[in-house]
């Protein structure tokens, strides 16, 4: 049993084409807490994610919304936080930072971005958090200086600075990204249907999560446990990923609305109640 | 002022704004996107291309934004490289936005130097001044841009992209008025509300400029003729900006030209067919699987031959695998009723092993409509085709047999036969530029590799063929020019280029050139 305590979140992942912004407008008003979208720029049909993720934030009022998530290597990090920062700030704190070390190298490689293996991937996003952190950081006046294997920032200025603590969500399922997770993310972001025993995977891939958090002086409770959920979602299932796993933030694939209002308006109040419930 | 600041002002603000970038200030790109969303109206100049890891990521944004927006933001450091554009003109050069998806074609990769999309006749003559001008910017004509033989996209050269002028009138008695930017799918939609329909060739995604200059061999074509025998009159801008219409009445020269050699001659900008009645069709799709390619391609053949001229199926396989062959046939019968449909289609079924079939009763339209939309970003093709084309004459055992080797050379990805005969074959040789009347086949072959494909081609088709359907020829050999139009046409065409485009302005689609 493991359950870090946090409040519990909802949401859809959609497709990023034409019908995007309105799903995202369907899931404001129906009151979900998330909308996230994929990246692939390298895939013809979808739109530029950052793109569509500003002008969904601008023409929704509540909801939160992140890349989910976003390709590292094709977003460098100096753009990124300043990308991030000013969108979090136009919205008002509705922005949230999900990140990947970047799959399909071919298509990174198509679009004009560094081909890296999975280890340099692993390698680049552990030099691309701490800057991101350090650009939206605006409590000193100190220019911005990184020389590092695979970005060179050199006295950056910093800022703007975020309209809250975005949280850096990594999607990761090795055991080194697993690691970089439990030391520098500040939430966890996989899909249930690439875990290789399915929920059960969880328990072990918490551990390793925690045990690099606590590695590195953070509490395990300081990385949310979220889970993109591609085959549909019944509040028994959730209330259990909730309580067993301690999952708190549920991503439904979908691109339909009445599939986004039905997560808004039944299943999520019944996996609040059964969580809650359990909770006490 | 601050970026957000300005930001705020400008989200209620008639407009216009622009953007600056300023030092840990917002991210002027993700304000711009911002704005546009929140002010339908807004028009927002930004002070450069959208930051990002390389120029293909910028211009995925920019055209992201197009689509999501429509073109209201620009970029204030993309000065045109040119200072004698056309005003009126819409435009796109590279960083422009839009471009990107307007670069490249359904079939090829490209990176012109600039496109120029006309949405009126007197604008396209203003952009063939523009080509004039500049005879320095290889010139390529657009309209649905699923161009093959036509180059419709270039590397650092002049696109004139019509693709906006797709109106779609019914003029009466059968008539439709048709630009040369709409779709056979458009087309087919519209004429379905009249039960009318107009053959065309078998994907409804390909537009009507390139097919209805060049030829256009589809499912109706046994029953109907050609597209171009349907064609009974078109508009075009000539090379030296005069608007002619062409006809059995006036320009006799240019309506006989047009008819399969069209992009020669000018661009056209209005074309008016007669439709035929048609309701209800059968539609076949079958896959059949052979250890024979050679026997199933020949009983193919029979069954064809002897098919009445409602009846259309095309042939279609691939490098076998493992000594098998998959086939695809796919086809059409003008009738509605279940059992003329399988009566005709029941001896394709049993040219080899059945694996699949679907067979249904459908609307002319819906047939073609099963073609995918371009989407928000336009067509991605990427590098050259590989494309190869030949008129049968006659399915021979020998055909058949080169045919099988062809597969098995693995130079060919994509090897296809459209019927042919029927009405096609009415219409005398002499009465278009099409000449090739009376092939029983238009065989197609997609390869990907010039040279591979070339030398298989060359050794093992090319002797059984009596000329080729240019749409499908990518050869740029100067003999390919014999093959699309035989001895006394080309005389012809040679004469009216002479007349009509001395300065051989229009060249990217088998350009009629003087014998060097
Ligand atoms: C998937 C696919 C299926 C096809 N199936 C068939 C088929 O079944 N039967 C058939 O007959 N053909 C078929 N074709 C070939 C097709 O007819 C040609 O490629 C045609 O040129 C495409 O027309 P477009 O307007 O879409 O092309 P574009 O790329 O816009 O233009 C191609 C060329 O046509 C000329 N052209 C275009 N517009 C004009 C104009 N307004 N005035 C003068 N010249 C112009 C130019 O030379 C230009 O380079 C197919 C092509 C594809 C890609």
């Amino acid at each position: 049993m493991t359950d870090y305590g946090h409040d519990l979140m909802f949401g859809t992942f959609v497709t990023p084409n034409a019908g995007a912004v309105d799903l995202a407008v369907t899931a404001d008003r129906a009151g979900l807490d998330l909308v996230t979208f994929q990246d692939h720029p390298y895939q013809p049909a979808f739109l530029d994610t950052w793109t569509l993720m500003a002008y969904a934030a601008a023409r929704t009022e509540r909801i939160r919304i992140s890349g989910n998530v976003l390709n590292l290597p094709l977003r460098p990090p100096a753009v990124l936080a300043r990308a991030a920062a000013s969108l979090d700030v136009l919205s008002g704190g509705r922005i949230e930072l999900g990140l990947g070390a970047g799959a399909f190298p071919d298509g990174v490689a198509a679009m004009g971005g560094r081909k890296l293996t999975p280890a340099q991937g692993i390698a680049a996003l552990s030099e691309a958090i701490p800057i991101i952190r350090d650009l939206w950081n605006t409590g000193t006046r100190e220019r911005v200086d990184h020389r590092g294997e695979f970005y060179q920032v050199s006295g950056a200025k910093r800022g703007p600075a975020p309209a809250h603590d975005i949280g850096i969500w990594i999607g990761a399922y090795k055991p080194k990204m697993l690691a970089l997770t439990g030391r520098l993310g500040d939430g966890w972001l996989p899909s249930l249907s690439y875990l290789p025993n399915g929920a059960a995977s969880l328990t072990d891939l918490n551990a390793r999560i925690d045990e690099a958090a606590t590695d590195a002086g953070r509490e395990p409770s300081s990385v949310r446990r979220l889970l993109n959920l591609m085959d549909g979602a019944e509040p028994e299932q959730l209330a259990d990923l909730a309580l067993t796993y301690g999952i708190s933030g549920f991503i439904l694939a979908t691109d339909d609305a009445a599939t986004t209002e039905r997560l808004a308006a039944e299943i999520a109040p019944a996996v609040r109640d059964l969580v809650k419930r359990e909770r006490g | 002022m601050s970026t957000e600041q300005k930001v705020r002002e400008a989200e209620t603000a008639p407009g216009p704004v622009v953007l600056t970038d300023e030092d840990g200030g917002l991210d002027p790109w993700t304000a711009a996107v911002w704005l546009a969303a929140r002010n339908d109206n807004l028009r927002i100049t930004l002070p450069g291309a959208p930051a990002a890891v390389s120029s293909d990521m910028a211009d995925k944004a920019m055209d992201t934004l197009t689509a999501l927006a429509g073109p209201r933001v620009s970029t204030g450091d993309n000065p045109s490289r040119f200072d004698d554009l056309p005003a009126s003109l819409v435009k796109f050069e590279p960083g422009d936005p839009g471009y990107r998806g307007r670069s490249s074609t359904y079939m090829r990769g490209g990176r012109p130097a600039l496109i120029l999309r006309p949405r009126t006749p007197d604008e396209v003559a203003e952009a063939l001044a523009f080509a004039r001008r500049h005879p320095e910017l290889q010139l390529g004509l657009r309209s649905g841009g699923h161009g093959i033989s036509g180059r419709s996209t270039n590397n650092g050269g002049l696109i004139i992209d019509v693709g906006a002028m797709n109106d779609i009138e019914m003029l009466g008695n059968g008539l439709v008025r048709v630009g040369p930017g709409a779709t056979w799918k458009q087309v087919a939609a519209f004429l379905d509300k009249y039960d009318l329909a107009l053959g065309s060739g078998d994907y409804g995604g390909v537009g009507v400029g390139g097919l209805a200059t060049a030829g256009g061999i589809g499912f109706l074509s046994r029953e109907q003729g050609l597209t171009i025998d349907r064609l009974r009159a078109v508009e075009l801008v000539l090379a030296d900006g005069t608007q002619v219409r062409a006809s059995a009445e006036e320009n006799q020269d240019l309506f006989w030209a047009v008819r399969g050699a069209g992009a020669n001659f000018g661009v056209a900008t209005a074309f008016e067919f007669e439709a035929e009645e048609v309701t209800e069709v059968g539609w076949a799709q079958f896959v059949l699987v052979s250890h024979d390619v050679a026997e199933s391609l020949k009983a193919y053949g029979d069954v064809a031959r002897e098919a009445p001229r409602d009846t259309t199926v095309f042939w279609l396989t691939g490098p076998p695998r493992q000594g098998q062959s998959v086939i695809q046939m796919y086809g059409m019968v003008d009738s509605g009723d279940a059992d003329t449909i399988i009566e005709r289609l029941t001896p394709f079924a049993t040219t080899a092993l059945l694996a699949q079939q679907q067979v249904v009763v459908a609307r002319y339209a819906d047939v073609m409509a099963q073609a995918g939309d371009v989407g928000p970003e336009g067509h991605h093709g990427r590098g050259e085709p590989v494309a190869r084309s030949g008129f049968l004459p006659e399915l021979t055992d020998a055909f058949a047999r080169d045919v099988a080797e062809l597969l098995r050379s693995g130079q060919v990805f994509f090897f296809q036969l459209r019927h042919m005969g029927g009405a096609i074959a009415d219409v005398p040789a002499h009465a278009t530029a099409l000449a090739h009347r009376t092939p029983e086949f238009s065989v197609t072959a997609i390869g990907a590799d010039r040279r591979g494909m070339d030398e298989v081609w060359d050794r093992l088709m090319a002797k059984h063929f009596d000329g080729l359907y240019l749409s499908f020829e990518t050869d740029q050999r100067p003999e390919r020019l014999h093959d699309a139009f035989p001895a006394a046409t080309l005389a012809r065409l040679r004469e009216l280029k002479r007349r009509y485009d001395p300065t051989t302005l229009f060249r990217d689609n088998f350009a009629i050139v003087e014998e060097s």
